[in-house]
């Protein structure tokens, strides 16, 4: 779920901006700069996946993949996420322009969080390394979620039901994140493991 | 090591070498060696054709001589220096490299930016810079597509705007990876009369001998990482064994390209009747339910306007695409039970639409019947159970990460039961030559081993329509002829869509002929294919290939008597 | 049963209105989407218009001849941008309907096409519509509020200050959506990029963009061309284990297809010169035109925030 434009305060969107630029520069600066327009290729390739929608008993939700991204891209999953959510936002205003901040931090810093747990089990047996996946990218979404609920209720007290009602709808969401993701991490594995290893354009999670 | 089978000739060339390769292999990162002790020289102006099977190394040596993949051991000289960082900057200038997919050379939003790209790169002041954009994308016949997004382009004209981002740079060395594949009729020749006209040292990378024929005139044949052959190209195609051995061999396609182009019915009484393999496939998946259904023989198929009314009807159906533009008009058609139909037309003519309606996954207006049911609701939503489609790209079909998972997909979307698809994914693979592959990644495969698979997956499922779009792009001879025998043995109804007209004539009957929506024609295959006129009508040249073939017999007649002669005098 | 209050809080009637109003047009939206369709042969449920992605300034669309068509767009992305955030930050219903109306007023004058809009509004809707449904039920009841008792022992309490509240975050969010469409669909998506770099997001930021923006494209037909080979070997995606794993295998092709293509694109890219840098050949010039347009614009923002802050609560309290 993205936040729309006219939820968050100014002072709160501004601020996220501003700690989403910085992020969005230690990620730019982790980054090998001819590795660039390969993040890029490949961030396009997460926007796509983005607008897969999964069918969950009556309706259907999309993925949100933070953690998906922060495994494949580590340190520059921040950047890639942030351009997704700017190119969303331009065509679709899947989230707000001036809240493009906060979604930047709210879907980048739980992939970041993937990334450097995921980091400790790139060198495990593929059977734990597939668990540690699906369980991290199940986890960024509750991260995201949480950073959601705390967004939505610096709006004030009025705002405190939403963020409940926000947090409890994306229950479904992560246990459904986590069984894709296992599925997708098995299929890479067996396709393409050098995706998961160490990749020699990727910089290093940590 | 290898003798080589025909004699090399020692060329004299005068020019200077563009080239050297001396002793160069390269192994990737994940430890496969793709080159192995490559040594070549390639001097100014040549025009050479590297030949070989998938997977023999052929793009990594076009990789090495463009200064992407530095080479592991070993040196390159390129015009008689080796490779130094500054000497790469100048060799991106001079070689240009079109790679097989247009989409990895197209990253700009619009065709002028991309052709652009190269250019302002190379630090060509910007008013020029247009200039010469604009000239060469008016030379690849894209004036009026400068601005638009690559995306918006056919695959063709992409093809011919990443070969003119490359041209506008005016290179001395042109590499071209697989440039036919996948290509209209109308962009190859265009492309051809291009490459003709092309000045500079030429290396193609194909598996086309006929586009090739009359293009170049060395022959490098790769195997294994090795150079195998390395002659005159007129020599390599009158030898007929050594294109055999490197999978080469396209004198099949004489049967049906012989002189005029006339369509032998030999092919209608090919001896069908199911080889002993298929019998007990048969068995094993139950004796209601054959491969490919209870159907007639061939003998007794069912002539279009019989007493038993048609399989498949069209009546004036119509399809427009969300922006208005209409691809299907008025279409109407019968095909009776078992019949072989080939959907033959120029680009953009309508064929890929008319089959994605014929497979329900397009739907336009008027009336389309299946077995004497009209096709919509839930009898449209449970097509797939009736009518298969193979893709083009056989790799747009691979969803799983087994083979035996890739045929079992549909069949577990029937709902079989596990033993019975346990049984059936056995039968499907041994049918396509694809014995003890179940574990492998379809990924892994060759494209030719590929086409066979997404062919099993969709034949496992026993279609009654079996709907083939252009079958034969991208793969060898030697694949398309084994592909040609196992679609000989399909019974279900087939409608093949194809610029080929080899496959067109041995496989189907009939063909109807698409222009801009509309069916035009709707004659036998024999009578189609000598009617000159109609080709020429509606853009499909294959006179000229009917000329190469003829010329290319030719020179292996002569060969053949010459090696009687030969060895004789040998002994 | 308690009655309806005869009188409203006026601020929650305006709520009420503006909820109309929204679903009013997202129905209208809707209704020319269908009715478009129905011109041609019908296309709803096709397998390969799923996933469909709108393009943003396409050289056609560029070509239109509306003031923001002709307006430098480095000043005017600075000036929208201010304005979207001044637009954004209002505390007053009244005054989010004036950025509402301005923004209305700027999309008309630039003439694209209004179905793009619909499509942006439709896809704020269901975030918005939960405002609408969960505000009244959550809001902490303040003294001053109308609460609606409804049911038996009046178990469902709605207040009516949460609708104002649900309204005034949709008057926001609409405002700055429907200036998107005259902030960037009135040049090309590429000069858009351009002028950021100029005024001065990292260059290496904006070629990621365009590159981004190129291979969306592509790899949409890929996903297309899978699922529809998926189709017609009989998926229909569900909620069981089965779909699951056939939708893991699906995205999981997608990306090793995209790091395959990482690799040639940037291959592609060396072979033709490319050191780092993009080239750039787009110059930029303000005229005084220009600038004067761009300080209206900031004169509005302001003049918006001072309504906000100071005249309507002074004036009108």
């Amino acid at each position: 779920m993205h936040i729309s434009d006219g939820v968050l305060p100014t002072q709160v969107a501004l601020t996220c901006f501003a700690l989403s630029a910085g992020c969005v520069a230690v990620s730019l600066k982790k980054t090998h700069s001819e590795d660039l327009p390969k993040v890029a290729v490949m961030t396009s390739a997460f926007f796509v996946a983005s607008l897969v929608h999964v069918p969950l008993g009556p309706t259907s939700v999309h993925l949100l993949l933070p953690g998906l991204v922060g495994i494949f891209l580590g340190w520059s999953s921040f950047l890639a996420i942030f351009l997704g959510l700017v190119l969303q936002c331009l065509l679709f205003q899947f989230g707000g322009l001036t809240a493009l901040g906060a979604n930047g931090l709210m879907m980048g810093l739980p992939a970041w969080l993937a990334a450097a747990v995921f980091h400790g089990f790139r060198d495990a047996s593929s059977r734990t390394r597939l668990l540690a996946g699906a369980v991290v990218s199940g986890g960024g979404v509750v991260v995201a979620a949480l950073i959601l609920a705390v967004l939505l209720a610096t709006g004030g007290e009025d705002f405190a039901g939403v963020a409940k009602l926000a947090l409890a709808a994306h229950v479904p969401v992560v246990v459904l994140e986590a069984v894709i993701t296992g599925f997708v991490l098995a299929f890479v594995d067996r396709v393409k493991p050098e995706l998961l290893g160490r990749s020699p354009w990727r910089s290093e999670a940590r | 090591m290898h003798l080589q089978a025909i004699p090399c000739p020692i060329r004299t060339v005068s020019t200077p070498s563009v080239f050297r390769l001396e002793g160069v292999d390269y192994v990737y990162p994940n430890g496969r060696q793709a080159l192995r002790h490559i040594d070549l020289s390639i001097h100014e102006g040549e025009r050479i054709a590297v030949l070989g099977h998938n997977g023999s190394g052929k793009t990594t040596l076009a990789r090495v001589l463009s200064g992407l993949a530095p080479p592991t051991q070993g040196r390159v000289l390129f015009q008689g220096d080796p490779l130094s960082r500054e000497r790469l900057e100048d060799l991106r200038q001079r070689v240009g490299f079109l790679f097989q997919d247009p989409d990895d050379q197209l990253f700009c939003p619009t065709v002028l930016d991309d052709v652009l790209f190269g250019l302002l790169n190379f630090q060509v002041p910007p008013k020029e810079a247009e200039e010469r954009a604009r000239k060469a994308l008016a030379a690849m016949g894209l004036e009026a597509e400068a601005h638009r997004a690559p995306h918006h382009l056919s695959y063709g004209q992409r093809k011919r705007a990443a070969l003119a981002a490359i041209l506008a740079l005016e290179p001395d060395v042109l590499i071209l990876d697989e440039p036919t594949a996948n290509m209209d009729p109308t962009s190859e020749a265009l492309l051809s009369k291009v490459l003709k006209d092309y000045p500079g040292t030429l290396i193609c990378i194909s598996h086309d001998i006929l586009f090739l024929y009359g293009l170049c005139t060395r022959a490098v044949v790769l195997q294994a990482g090795g150079i195998h052959h390395d002659t005159s190209f007129e020599r390599l195609i009158s030898h007929r064994a050594s294109l055999q051995e490197h999978g080469l061999d396209f004198t099949f396609r004489f049967q049906c390209c012989n002189g005029n182009g006339s369509h032998e019915h030999g092919r209608r009484h090919r001896a069908i009747p199911t080889s002993p393999e298929l019998i007990s496939e048969q068995g094993a998946c139950g004796p209601d339910r054959r491969l490919v259904g209870a159907l007639p023989k061939r003998g007794s198929k069912v002539h279009p306007g019989s007493a038993q009314g048609f399989f498949l009807e069209m009546l004036g159906f119509s399809y427009a695409y969300g922006d208005g533009t209409v691809a299907l008009e008025n279409v109407s058609f019968q095909v009776g039970r078992g019949e072989r139909l080939a959907l033959v037309g120029p680009n953009g003519a309508g064929k890929s639409t008319l089959a994605a309606c014929l497979a329900g996954i397009r739907w336009g207006t008027g009336q389309y019947l299946l077995d004497g049911r009209k096709v919509e609701g839930a009898f449209r939503r449970n097509l797939w159970r009736h009518v298969g489609l193979v893709f083009q790209d056989s790799a747009d079909q691979m969803v799983c990460s087994r083979c035996g998972d890739e045929v079992a997909f549909g069949l577990r979307n029937l709902g079989w039961p596990e033993s019975r698809i346990r049984k059936k994914v056995q039968a499907m693979l041994h049918w396509a030559g694809l014995e003890g592959f179940e574990d492998r990644v379809p990924q892994h495969l060759s494209g030719g081993e590929r086409k066979r698979l997404a062919l099993a997956a969709v034949l496992a499922m026993e279609p009654e329509v079996l709907i083939l779009d252009e079958p034969t792009a991208g793969l060898d001879p030697q694949t398309e002829q084994k592909l040609l025998q196992l679609l000989d043995e399909v019974e279900a109804t087939l409608v093949l869509i194809s610029h080929d007209v080899c496959f067109v004539s041995m496989l189907t009957d009939r063909t109807l002929l698409m222009h801009r929506g509309r069916i035009v024609d709707d004659l036998p295959t024999g009578k189609f294919l000598v009617d000159r006129n109609l080709h020429s009508l509606y853009g499909l040249d294959f006179t000229y290939y009917n000329r190469c073939c003829r010329e290319i017999q030719d020179l292996q007649e002569d060969h053949r008597t010459n090696a009687v002669t030969e060895t004789a005098d040998l002994r | 049963m308690k009655a309806l209050p005869l009188h409203w809080d006026p601020l929650a009637a305006t709520g009420l209105g503006l909820a109309v109003f929204l679903t009013v047009l997202v129905a209208v939206g809707w209704f020319r989407l269908r009715k478009r369709g129905q011109g041609s042969p019908r296309r709803e449920g096709e397998e390969t218009e799923r996933w469909a992605v709108p393009e943003l300034g396409t050289h056609e669309q560029a070509r239109g001849r509306s003031i923001f068509h002709r307006w430098d767009p480095r000043i005017k992305i600075a000036s929208l941008v201010f304005f979207a955030f001044c637009a954004a930050s209002v505390d007053q219903l009244g005054v989010a309907c004036v950025c509402c109306a301005i923004s209305c007023a700027a999309l008309l004058t630039a003439g694209t096409p209004l179905g793009f809009a619909a499509k942006r509004i439709a896809a704020m809707a269901g975030f918005l519509a939960m405002f609408f449904v969960v505000m009244p039920l959550t809001v902490p009841v303040l003294p001053g509020d109308e609460v609606v008792q409804l049911g038996e022992a009046g178990w469902i309490q709605l207040n009516l200050r949460g609708f104002s509240v649900a309204a005034l975050v949709a008057a926001k969010a609409l405002s700055v959506a429907l200036l998107m469409e005259p902030l960037f669909r009135t040049c090309t998506f590429a000069r858009t990029v351009n002028a950021l770099a100029r005024m001065g997001l990292p260059e290496s930021l904006c070629h990621m963009l365009l590159i981004m923006y190129r291979y969306v494209f592509v790899f949409r037909h890929e996903i297309s061309r899978l699922w529809v080979g998926m189709g017609v070997r009989g998926f229909r995606p569900g909620t069981n284990r089965r779909s699951f794993h056939a939708l893991g295998n699906f995205l999981g092709m997608l990306f090793v297809r995209s790091l395959e293509r990482t690799e040639r694109v940037y291959e592609a890219m060396l072979c033709r010169g490319y050191s780092g840098r993009f080239p750039v050949r787009e110059g930029f010039h303000a005229r005084p035109k220009d600038w004067a347009l761009g300080a209206c614009w900031i004169a509005l923002s302001m003049g918006v925030l001072i309504l906000d802050g100071w005249a309507v609560p002074v004036l009108f309290r």
